[in-house]
């Protein structure tokens, strides 16, 4: 579903990622892990086509992200931690809003957005404006218009940060349930504790390079760490001598 | 791009920034009012001012009361003055217990009689209102008393008064009548309108570019199936639909404000006060036709006004930034509209019409003062249409930036 080959990006003098290569799987929710400044949101970017990368090549769903951008738009929703919304208008107003230009007509957002109430709950956050919701109600929006379009990859980016213990619970259960009706999601964070919950497969970036890329339990099985996080540090000190080299 | 789309977008800003009262205020209320209270309450407060100073009896200290002539000081009091006997009047005025003061030297009579100049010494402030009118009444009243004294000794020597005026001069105001009712201050109306098209555009603008990045709403909007040309241009269409509803209500307000001081207030003020109103414009009268004109040549500094801030504005990380890159840009109107005052004594040649912005000031000017010509107005419409278009490029051009896109 998501090929990537050999990406590259620099912003100035500073190399964000440096020849990112992997594959997610239909099916699948794929583990983008790695600590502030690591390149995950900069590979979310560019296969999102909001940058371009300077070299390789990255396809979804075999469309080419740098040659055919908008039609890899209509086919991915993005949700990430510092996503907001339009505090002035309603939360039926902000999906309706999206949804015209994800190309839906009119009864075909009100339908979506009946399924998405029973699933996300969202209650009269529908009615309200924007401006008046908590974090976690204007999270579950974000969500909801990130899925609107029904897209078959969807990438979740620092999806939880600063989200209290009920609304990260809903995004867990979202990312939980979306892959169950044949999608694929990339799920970046820096907090393993949710990596290990939800992800099939991971990459570890540090510093720009992929230091590995497998399934969750054969990372903790080939550095015989207990956790995740404890697997991402070895994997981190392993890798040092490559990557300090290169970081800018 | 999709026309639907673009609308689409263009409706959603709209109806954000309405949900703003700062929105309603400033693009409907302010340039709705504010244009017939400086129109109708400037010159009827200043000319009403002047009315009362003149019509108020007011004590002037002297000294030397004794020494003025009875005629003189009958003139004097006429004037509405009342003569208060002081000690020191240059000190009295600097005090400020009185606003003028004069002083009358004992021999002032002897002078008078023998044919030898007599002096009157008058105090005032310079630069102070109050003391200068009523030091004028002094001297006016002064004037009159010479003439009568001039006439009388003309006539005891068989003289006529005409001796002294062997040269008359005639003047003609050549000016025609729509020159002659848009008053000295005629400029101000080109200034508001361009002025209103950046405030009335600024708050769309900023909210649609900048506003988007600092509520982190612009890169959704950026991965949804949206060309960038249909977000400039739908953004575009939001900030011009704010800056002309401000321009169309400044120009409203512009009209409101010569209908109230035409039938309400005009005929109701003296003399002098109408005289001031004339001078600033309050006599204005335009037609449908002028209205057309001052319309198009609004709307098209709008698209331009528009164009540059969507441009200026995405450059910009949060509201506050934005408001920081806009205010120089009244610079832009300000400078134009007071090159605009002077217009007349500068050598400016047709080539001022392909000059944007400034030719935009000028040609209303021109509407409104009725002088305008067709070449004019094609030259400046199509200087105006071009910049418009490459300023859309560069916002354009903005949006496809990862720097200014992704600028925190």
């Amino acid at each position: 579903m998501i090929e990537v080959r050999n990406i590259s990006k620099s912003f100035g003098k500073v190399r964000a990622v440096h020849n990112l290569s992997f594959k997610v799987d239909t099916g699948e929710v794929f583990g983008l892990l790695g600590p502030n400044g690591a390149g995950k949101t900069t590979a979310l970017r560019i296969l999102g086509t909001l940058l371009r990368a300077d070299s390789g090549e990255a396809t979804v769903a075999g469309h080419s992200v740098s040659r055919e951008p908008e039609r890899v738009r209509r086919i991915i929703g993005v949700v990430n931690g510092g996503m907001g919304l339009y505090d002035r208008l309603t939360g039926r107003e902000v999906l309706h809003y999206f949804g015209r230009l994800y190309g839906m007509k009119r009864a075909a957002v009100n339908a979506r957005i009946g399924e998405l109430d029973n699933l996300l709950t969202l209650g009269d956050a529908l009615t309200r404006r924007v401006g008046d919701f908590s974090t976690g109600m204007k999270q579950k929006i974000v969500i909801a218009r990130a899925v609107l379009h029904d897209p078959p990859v969807i990438f979740f980016d620092e999806a939880t940060s600063g989200l209290d213990v009920m609304a990260r619970r809903a995004v867990l259960d979202v990312v939980r349930e979306y892959p169950n009706r044949g999608r694929a999601v990339i799920y970046s964070t820096h907090v393993m504790s949710e990596a290990d919950e939800l992800c099939d497969r991971a990459a570890v970036l540090y510093r720009g390079h992929l230091i590995a890329e497998e399934g969750i339990d054969v990372l903790k099985d080939r550095t015989g760490a207990d956790s995740l996080e404890q697997a991402f540090f070895r994997l981190v000190e392993e890798s040092e001598p490559v990557t300090k080299g290169e970081a800018a | 791009m999709r026309s639907p789309i673009i609308v689409h977008l263009a409706r959603k800003e709209i109806l954000s920034t309405l949900r703003d009262r700062r929105a309603i205020f400033s693009n409907l209320i302010i340039p709705l009012v504010m244009l017939p209270a400086i129109m109708t309450g400037l010159p009827l407060a200043v000319g009403g001012l002047f009315e009362r100073e003149q019509e108020t009896v007011t004590e002037l200290g002297i000294v030397g009361l004794a020494n003025l002539p009875e005629e003189l000081r009958a003139i004097i009091s006429a004037q509405n003055v009342t003569l208060v006997e002081v000690a020191d009047p240059e000190m009295v005025v600097r005090e400020g217990d009185y606003p003028a003061a004069l002083a009358v030297p004992g021999d002032f009579v002897t002078h008078l009689a023998s044919g030898r100049p007599a002096t009157i010494r008058v105090y005032s402030k310079q630069g102070n209102l109050a003391s200068e009118l009523n030091a004028s009444k002094i001297m006016a009243a002064v004037q009159v008393y010479r003439q009568q004294l001039v006439a009388t000794t003309l006539t005891e020597a068989g003289l006529d008064l005409t001796v002294l005026e062997p040269i008359l001069v005639d003047t003609v105001d050549a000016s025609s009548s729509a020159e002659l009712a848009s008053g000295q201050l005629a400029w101000l109306i080109p200034f508001f309108i361009a002025l209103w098209t950046l405030i009335g555009g600024q708050m769309a603008a900023i909210d649609a570019t900048a506003g988007e990045k600092e509520r982190g709403t612009l890169e959704a909007l950026l991965v949804a199936p949206v060309r960038r040309s249909e977000i400039v241009v739908g953004k575009f269409l939001a900030t011009l639909t704010f800056g002309l509803t401000a321009a169309t209500m400044a120009i409203a307000g512009y009209v409101l404000g010569g209908v109230l001081i035409r039938s309400l207030f005009l005929p109701r003020l003296g003399e002098q006060a109408g005289e001031i109103v004339d001078v600033l414009g309050g006599s204005l009268s335009i037609d449908l036709g002028t209205v057309l004109l001052l319309l198009v040549s609004a709307l098209l500094l709008t698209s331009l006004i528009a164009a540059l801030l969507i441009g200026v504005t995405l450059f910009a990380r949060s509201f506050k930034e934005a408001q920081s890159y806009v205010a120089p840009l009244s610079f832009l109107l300000i400078i134009p509209a007071i090159g605009l005052q002077f217009k007349d004594l500068l050598d400016l040649g047709s080539g001022v019409y392909a000059v944007p912005v400034f030719n935009a000031l000028v040609l209303m000017d021109d509407i409104v003062k009725g002088a305008v010509t067709f070449g004019s107005v094609l030259v400046t419409w199509l200087s105006l249409a071009a910049a418009t278009t490459a300023l859309l490029l560069f916002a354009y051009g903005n949006f496809r930036r990862e720097g200014v896109i992704f600028r925190t």
